[in-house]
């Protein structure tokens, strides 16, 4: 097998693999990463449910995960009898999840699993320093569909947005998508240094602070959204904890003053591209605490729907889109299912 | 409990019992649920203040063991659960790895206790042949697999797998249908021995499911002996003595929540001595001295007696009450739809129906405060006769005339005294000033001497406007 993947990863001790829809082809992708990296112990996660044959919001088919003996992984207790390796319970997370409490397993064998991990924030950097307790060497995080979720980024993080068949719109549409995402991802860490600490120590859900990093107060309507009235009309930096929405970004827009909205990762900017082209365009930006770097565009012509794509034609499409690598992870392999 | 929910509020009860500390969710459920000692007691009470006491004088001489002890108390899980379970149903793997967690750490607790001087009554035993059971390689790592040692039969059949899937990392395309099919039949193989394997393990352990509840029983109690011992060192907490008679004494007794708050304005709290015999016992004083807070510490400090913790006090003194009291008409009444004297009456006649044939213990904050000042007065008084006829101890707190003279013991606040009026400084707030001016102490007096007139001085200490203070003069 050709590496494709892991020489775009590198050295990140932590890859999310992002689907720019349902069924985007995350598993093919961390499937396909996975056995480029044979040799390395892994620790696999997912935020949210996933991992299983069939999908259980879409009721499509899914390829299956397939792991190598030794592999580490975590997952509800609900789904241990989905998961047919000879399994080892290395310990208990104590996160709750429907499907039960999150364990954290080693395969003794090779075989399927299924996996379904913490989705909450701040549950991924725990989980994270259990695994490499345990041995591993890198984390794969299975990210949640269409963005939908803040899947977190660890420092030195590296993301792969996976851009397949099953979105609507053909390949144009599948295209713009994947450039706005990238585009999205591209916002850079703030300058200043005094901002940059700022952002770093930042826990709160809204705080606003001067371009130099020095903190303006922020009134807070009881719901906890700030009063957009009371923003400076000067420029200012607004931090946003949880997701950076479109409704955000045109509320800012139409203030119009220029202002940048930072947030801890590029995960957290769950905004449209129409919103976020109006955001730019009124002089907004976008800043990122931590940089999470996507080191590839995986393209899979495949649709869970039928509506297979040219992959040579969808990759040239996102290839002229953006700047990123891109890779066909369904050349040359049919997807298991 | 004895007693219902509002008093363990009321009184700060449990306001003390959200600053213990228990480590572990077994000593979480006891804390929860604190034993009461009752008359007859008195011998499990004294053992388990001795313990207290032994603990509470080890933190002093070995800290660090302590520590190691409440580091193991912290790692254990709640597995109560796990042994609740219909006949059959076996545990999973996550329920073994944290039975055998579970044993690990029991184990580990039973060694660390053992190097300390073992406490009267409270042993700790490792269950060896259970975690032998889970761990058969007697290795004692923490994960847990459903090892071939369990099932012979799984050896050969996990060894044929493992050799198929080796044979799928080298095959690509339709030759992989086949081994794949091989592998499903394997892992079926795989799964039922798995799952009669855990079957035995699941009832080897049921079957010493009394020694597990007894152990996590003894786990939690060293874990809450523990979180009392470091609440007494922390608070400067006696021993209660316990005595025979019908005398409760209290010396240099505080209340730690409201010393707590005070603490945090920048005051400090006057610890208040008083001794109470079999039957009425009658604080009169000045308002804003304190009455309230003493008939609160004394009710707090008994209930924490009874449930086996040190007193908030320089020394204290009791004999076991069947049941302990406190009827006060601060918020209880707007909650139930009676008036605050409704709401006494109610909550006397419960206290005085359930402590029938009893020996209790019964205080009241300014009972019949409530209603027209001669009939309350009256009711006041007769109450006080008439507690000094039933086999209790009762403190009573009054403004009222003549309630003292049907009383056994009379204490008044010492109040504002003399006050000079070169004491009031200006620019002081009227409440901290009130504080600083007024002695918190009681003083023995007796009976029948007549209430203090505070009133007065109190309202012009906290500045009521002056033509009201005139008006009120005049009416004096």
């Amino acid at each position: 097998m050709t590496p494709m993947l892991a020489p775009l990863v590198g050295e990140a001790a932590a890859v999310t693999f992002i689907g720019l829809c349902k069924n985007a082809g995350k598993t093919t992708a961390m499937c396909r990463l996975m056995e480029e990296l044979s040799g390395e112990t892994l620790a696999l996660t997912s935020v949210g449910r996933d991992g299983e044959r069939t999908d259980v919001v879409t009721g499509t088919e899914k390829p299956e995960l397939w792991v190598p003996s030794g592999t580490l992984f975590a997952t509800a207790r609900g789904m241990l009898p989905l998961c047919d390796v000879t399994l080892r319970v290395e310990g208990v997370t104590g996160v709750m999840t429907p499907l039960g409490e999150v364990g954290v397993f080693r395969a003794l064998s090779d075989g399927f699993v299924q996996l379904a991990g913490p989705s909450a924030v701040g549950q991924l950097g725990p989980l994270s320093r259990t695994f490499r307790a345990l041995g591993a060497r890198r984390v794969l995080i299975d990210g949640a569909a269409g963005r939908r979720s803040l899947a977190g980024a660890e420092a030195g993080a590296a993301a792969i947005l996976c851009a397949g068949a099953s979105m609507d719109g053909g390949i144009p549409a599948i295209a713009a998508e994947t450039a706005h995402v990238c585009k999205l991802f591209a916002a850079p860490e703030p300058e200043p240094p005094a901002l940059r600490a700022a952002l770093a120590g930042e826990t709160g859900r809204y705080a606003l602070f001067r371009p130099g990093g020095e903190r303006l107060p922020l009134a807070l309507e009881p719901g906890g959204q700030p009063v957009w009235q009371s923003l400076p009309r000067e420029d200012c930096v607004l931090w946003v904890g949880g997701g950076v929405t479109s409704a955000l970004l045109r509320t800012l827009a139409r203030r119009g003053a220029p202002s940048a909205v930072a947030a801890p990762d590029a995960t957290h900017f769950l905004c449209d591209r129409t919103s976020a082209e109006t955001f730019f365009r009124c002089g907004g930006r976008l800043l990122a605490a931590r940089r999470l770097r996507i080191a590839a565009v995986a393209a899979n012509p495949w649709s869970a729907y039928g509506r297979h794509l040219d992959g040579p034609a969808l990759a040239a499409a996102l290839r002229a889109a953006v700047d990123v690598p891109v890779v066909d992870v369904g050349q040359g392999d049919t997807p298991r299912t | 409990m004895k007693g219902n929910a509002r008093l363990w509020e009321d009184t700060g009860y449990n306001w003390v019992m959200a600053r213990l500390e228990p480590a572990s969710p077994f000593g979480h459920a006891l804390a929860r649920a604190p034993r009461w000692y009752g008359p007859g007691e008195e011998g499990a009470l004294a053992a388990e203040l001795s313990r207290v006491e032994a603990l509470r004088d080890l933190l002093e001489t070995a800290g660090p063991a302590l520590d190691g002890i409440a580091h193991i108390l912290s790692e254990f899980r709640d597995i109560r659960n796990s042994l609740q379970r219909p006949a059959g149903a076996p545990m999973d793997e996550v329920e073994l790895f944290e039975v055998k967690h579970f044993l690990l750490h029991l184990e580990r607790l039973a060694r660390a206790y053992g190097r300390v001087p073992a406490l009267e009554g409270l042993e700790i035993r490792p269950m060896t042949g259970c975690l032998d059971l889970l761990d058969p390689s007697g290795r004692r790592l923490p994960a847990f697999s459903v090892e071939n040692a369990f099932a012979p039969a799984l050896e050969p059949v996990r060894a044929e797998k493992a050799r198929v899937e080796g044979l799928l990392r080298q095959t690509e395309g339709k030759d992989r249908d086949a081994l794949m099919a091989r592998r499903s039949e394997l892992v079926r193989r795989e799964d039922r021995l798995e799952l009669e394997a855990r079957k035995r393990l699941t009832e080897a352990l049921l079957r010493e499911r009394e020694t597990f509840l007894a152990s996590m029983e003894a786990v939690g109690r060293l874990d809450l002996l523990l979180a009392k011992a470091r609440l007494a060192r922390r608070w400067s907490c006696c021993r209660p003595e316990l005595t025979g008679e019908a005398r409760v004494e209290a010396v240099d007794m505080v209340h730690p929540e409201v010393a707590a708050h005070l603490r945090e304005r920048g005051g400090s709290f006057t610890p208040v001595s008083l001794t109470l015999e079999r039957g009425t016992t009658v604080i009169t004083g000045a308002n804003m001295g304190g009455k309230s807070v003493t008939v609160k510490s004394l009710t707090l400090n008994l209930l924490l007696v009874q449930t086996g913790f040190f007193a908030f006090a320089g020394a204290f003194s009791t004999p076991l009450f069947d049941r302990v009291s406190l009827i006060s008409a601060d918020r209880q009444s707007v909650e139930r739809g009676l008036s605050s004297f409704g709401a006494e009456v109610a909550a006397l006649g419960e206290v005085l129906r359930e402590g029938r044939g009893k020996f209790f213990c019964v205080a009241l904050d300014e009972f019949a405060r409530g209603t027209n000042p001669r009939e309350g007065a009256a009711l006041a008084r007769a109450l006080a006769e008439y507690l000094g006829r039933l086999n209790c101890v009762a403190l009573m707190t009054t403004h009222y005339d003549g309630v003292s003279d049907a009383a056994r013991r009379h204490y008044r606040v010492a109040g504002l005294g003399a006050l000079d009026t070169a004491a009031i400084r200006k620019g002081e707030a009227p409440l901290d000033r009130l504080s600083r001016l007024m002695d918190y102490r009681l003083v023995e007096a007796g009976p029948g001497e007549p209430c203090p007139r505070d009133a007065l001085r109190v309202c012009r200490l906290l500045e009521l406007e002056p033509e009201l203070m005139e008006l009120f003069s005049k009416n004096i």
